[in-house]
């Protein structure tokens, strides 16, 4: 295991590498890399909250979601960094307020509501925009260029990954590590539980809420229905578990292997991919709930003892 | 008389129609050795429940060195120096014993100070403990009894001011006891915790603690030296009710 | 008058059907501690089952509702047995049973959703049945919702009877206090399990079948009643049957009530605004024991 400061270095220098893409690579092989990013950073920052303490957020369509709305009704006034970032916060707000007020029930009740959480803030949005601004959808007029778009979402994602490192070795990591443990046997030795985990929560629904700001500038047409897509909570999870979310590493090598299926095979096969990406996840948490992080980690204990 | 450490007041605990815990009042001091016993479903870990903060009583009040804290949240009570462990050793598994005992240093531990300056390392808990050459070893691929040590430790890494031990000496041999008991002495003694010991092993209890309180349904129905109580009518017949005199318990 | 009349009626009306549906959850949380958020997607498969059945083979939607029931039984056997059997026999915990549940029924319900895309294509589908209004007691009805009603009210209390009364609902009540005292007296849990699961997917179906005679349906039709059922559950209690029937009829009311004085896309704000506040005051639910 590396060090915390040779792996934020690691991450700061693979950034850097991959800034240089948008001069490289064709618009096709750009716009695979962006969606890999995308998928890497958020992986990674539900990993940093579900992995440690095995609760469960399907919140993540909904958070992603509010990211992209802020963009879309900022566009105008905000410079797109600064809508990025708000989307991120109001994310950030947003769930530690549902936090608070969910995250001190039973594991099950907390991952059902957030289960809703993306019809609710969907069918709210869809509701101010019909009667307050009357309209449906909103067309993006001025888009910024594909290379901002990029470095903004590169930068969201190595920030993801870092701020996941640091989280694991520090002391919220560790009280996170431990409420997945035994939840009461860590507030017994002084862990302020529901402090923590609002945190977390609230940490990882950040880069939901941004990466959804940075993406919502692709599409010139933006509507809940399409915004609002739980095909992007699903993979989430889906990439998350594949790779291994008590891992950081796990979920970012598996964001790059699901992405390129997804480019090469949704297009193609729409539904009958959906198909299997579900009886993927049925397998997957029957027979390997640990991702292939555990396979891995399997395979090197095996050769240290063999 | 000085200010107990930890103080019950009439603490009842009900569950719908079932009253488990029924005003129990409980002082203890810096220093002191006491143990609690009971036959089966007496209410002494729903007890020791109200004590750590894990459940609210239903009535009666918790003061922690004169602090009320009745209905705050368990982490409150770690942070005010109370630790305990619990009847089934709940360890953290996939962790190293080390990193155990690191857990309650990080948080409740950050908060006090010992008296024992020598446990400010995990190390030096687990040294004490005994387990030192398992550091390293997952908590869940242990032995049930270093399990139980381990939860001892994992409580000591919190500094506490008392220490809440929950029947830690169930399942083991004769020696096994005894060589526990002492290790609990010696925590009182070199660390100057008070220490609240439920036990089943009645026998080993009496023989190390000063002072017993002893629980029957729910009610506190004696408390004082042990000889004494272990010749009180009242609790004999408790007992007997059960299985049989106190003193003569196997462990 | 007759307007709030009507207004009470369809509350009660939808209040059925989400009774119906949040039963069929409820049996399987109850009893197992699945968390099965595909359960929408089977109401839909009966949707689309008496859809077919009513135009491909002419049949009665009302008369191929046992037929759909025992369809859907069968469906649920299979699933609990490809998709749950393990998690139940393999987790260390329940905590462990829910999330690992939780999660299989995610990907169920991408699945069983897609599969129907694929099928039948995202157009809405429907039939008209009963379409004629009824008068009744100063207030016009439409046939079919009234059917629909009476059958989801039916279906609920056959099941609560079934619960209370016969051999099997008794396993399934001893189950849910004791799993050890039950099987300590001869209840085998391989046999009930499934069963209880293949009722609870029953359920959905025949809410499906009912729904298909109201109004149209698509593959995605399924999920909103998979959260609404999820709440109703958690108001009526985990594990309360009645407690489901009333929570059920509650929803109903709230969201006809709110509905018409706020808006209808406010719908689902004001149930979710009933879970959260609910959860808050009672985490228990509120006709937990």
């Amino acid at each position: 295991m590396m060090t915390l400061r040779d792996s934020i270095l690691a991450t700061l220098l693979a950034a850097l590498a991959l800034s240089a893409m948008p001069w490289l690579l064709s618009a096709f092989a750009l716009s695979l890399t962006l969606t890999c990013l995308m998928y890497a950073g958020l992986a990674v920052s539900w990993a940093m909250f579900c992995g440690a303490t095995n609760y469960l957020s399907l919140a993540t369509a909904a958070f992603f979601g509010m990211g992209a709305y802020v963009t879309a009704w900022g566009a105008e006034a905000l410079p797109y960094g600064v809508a990025v970032l708000l989307g991120g916060l109001v994310a950030a707000a947003f769930a530690a307020l549902v936090g608070a007020a969910v995250l001190h029930l039973r594991g099950a009740y907390f991952a059902v509501i957030t289960f809703g959480l993306g019809e609710l803030v969907r069918h709210a949005i869809t509701y101010y925009e019909k009667s307050y601004a009357g309209t449906v959808g909103r067309v993006i007029s001025a888009p910024p260029e594909a290379a901002t778009i990029y470095h903004t979402v590169l930068l969201l994602s190595a920030l993801a990954v870092v701020t996941a490192l640091a989280v694991r070795a520090s002391r919220l990591g560790l009280a996170l590590r431990g409420i997945g443990a035994d939840e009461e046997r860590a507030r017994t030795l002084g862990v302020n539980t529901r402090r923590a985990k609002v945190l977390a929560f609230s940490l990882s629904a950040f880069f939901a809420g941004a990466l959804g700001a940075a993406m919502a500038m692709r599409w010139t047409y933006i509507d809940p229905l399409s915004v609002f897509n739980p095909f992007i909570g699903f993979q989430t999870v889906l990439i998350a578990m594949v790779g291994g979310a008590h891992t950081i590493l796990g979920p970012i090598a598996s964001a790059v292997l699901f992405s390129l299926l997804t480019e090469f095979l949704r297009l193609q096969f729409p539904y009958l991919f959906l198909i299997m990406l579900g009886f993927l996840l049925i397998l997957l948490v029957l027979y390997l709930p640990g991702g292939l992080a555990s396979l891995f980690a399997r395979w090197r204990w095996r050769k240290s003892n063999a | 008389m000085r200010e107990a450490l930890l103080s019950a007041r009439g603490v009842s605990v009900r569950f719908g129609g079932l009253v488990a815990v029924d005003e129990v009042d409980l002082d203890v001091h810096a220093g002191e050795l006491v143990g609690v016993i009971g036959p089966n479903g007496a209410g002494k870990t729903t007890f020791f429940h109200t004590l750590s903060g894990v459940l609210s009583p239903t009535a009666g009040r918790i003061l922690v060195a004169g602090e009320d804290l009745t209905g705050r949240a368990a982490h409150v009570y770690a942070t005010h120096g109370i630790a305990r462990t619990f009847q089934t050793p709940r360890v953290f598994k996939e962790m190293s014993a080390l990193d155990n005992v690191r857990f309650g240093l990080e948080f409740a531990g950050r908060t006090r100070r010992h008296a024992h300056d020598a446990f400010d390392e995990p190390a030096a808990i687990l040294e004490f403990l005994g387990l030192a050459e398992v550091a390293a070893v997952p908590a869940g691929g242990l032995t049930p009894s270093r399990q139980r040590l381990l939860e001892i430790g994992m409580a000591l890494g919190a500094r506490p001011r008392v220490l809440l031990l929950d029947e830690v000496a169930a399942g083991l041999t004769h020696a096994e006891v005894d060589l526990t008991a002492q290790l609990i002495r010696r925590v009182r003694d070199e660390l100057g915790l008070a220490v609240i010991w439920i036990e089943h092993a009645v026998r080993v209890l009496m023989s190390y603690v000063e002072r017993v309180a002893v629980l029957h349904q729910g009610r506190k129905i004696a408390d004082g030296d042990p000889r004494a109580v272990a010749r009180d009518p009242a609790v004999i017949e408790a007992y007997l009710g059960d299985e049989g005199e106190p003193e003569r318990r196997a462990a | 008058m007759a307007f709030w009349f009507e207004l009470v009626a369809t509350g009660l009306i939808t209040g059925g059907i989400y009774a119906l549906v949040a039963l069929g959850l409820n049996l399987q949380y109850g009893l197992m501690r699945i968390m099965n958020i595909s359960h929408g997607e089977f109401l839909m498969l009966g949707a689309y089952l008496t859809w077919l059945g009513h135009t491909v083979l002419q049949v009665n939607p009302l008369a191929f509702l046992p037929v759909v029931a025992l369809a859907l039984f069968l469906v649920g056997v299979a699933v609990y047995w490809l998709c749950f059997a393990r998690i139940i026999h393999t987790a260390p915990a329940v905590e462990v049973i829910e999330a690992r549940s939780l999660l299989v029924g995610f990907g169920l319900m991408f699945l069983v959703q897609n599969a129907a895309y694929l099928a039948w294509g995202a157009d809405l589908r429907g039939y008209s049945y009963l379409a004629e209004p009824v008068d009744l007691g100063g207030a016009r009805f439409m046939a079919n919702r009234l059917v629909v009603f009476a059958f989801a009210v039916g279906a609920s209390l056959a099941l609560l009877a079934v619960l209370r009364w016969t051999l099997i609902g008794k396993a399934v009540r001893a189950m849910m206090q004791s799993p050890t005292g039950a099987q300590l007296v001869g209840i085998d849990t391989r046999v009930l399990h499934p069963v209880v699961f293949g009722l609870g997917l029953a359920m959905a179906g025949i809410a499906g079948g009912l729904l298909s005679m109201v109004y149209e349906i698509s593959p995605g039709m399924g999920e909103p009643y998979t959260v609404t059922a999820l709440i109703v559950i958690v108001l009526g209690g985990l594990g309360s049957a009645a407690g489901c029937l009333l929570g059920g009829m509650l929803l109903g009311l709230v969201e006809a009530f709110g509905m018409h004085f706020t808006s209808p896309s406010l719908k689902m704000l004001l149930s979710y605004a009933v879970l959260i506040g609910v959860l808050l005051a009672r985490p228990k639910g509120l006709f937990a024991r």
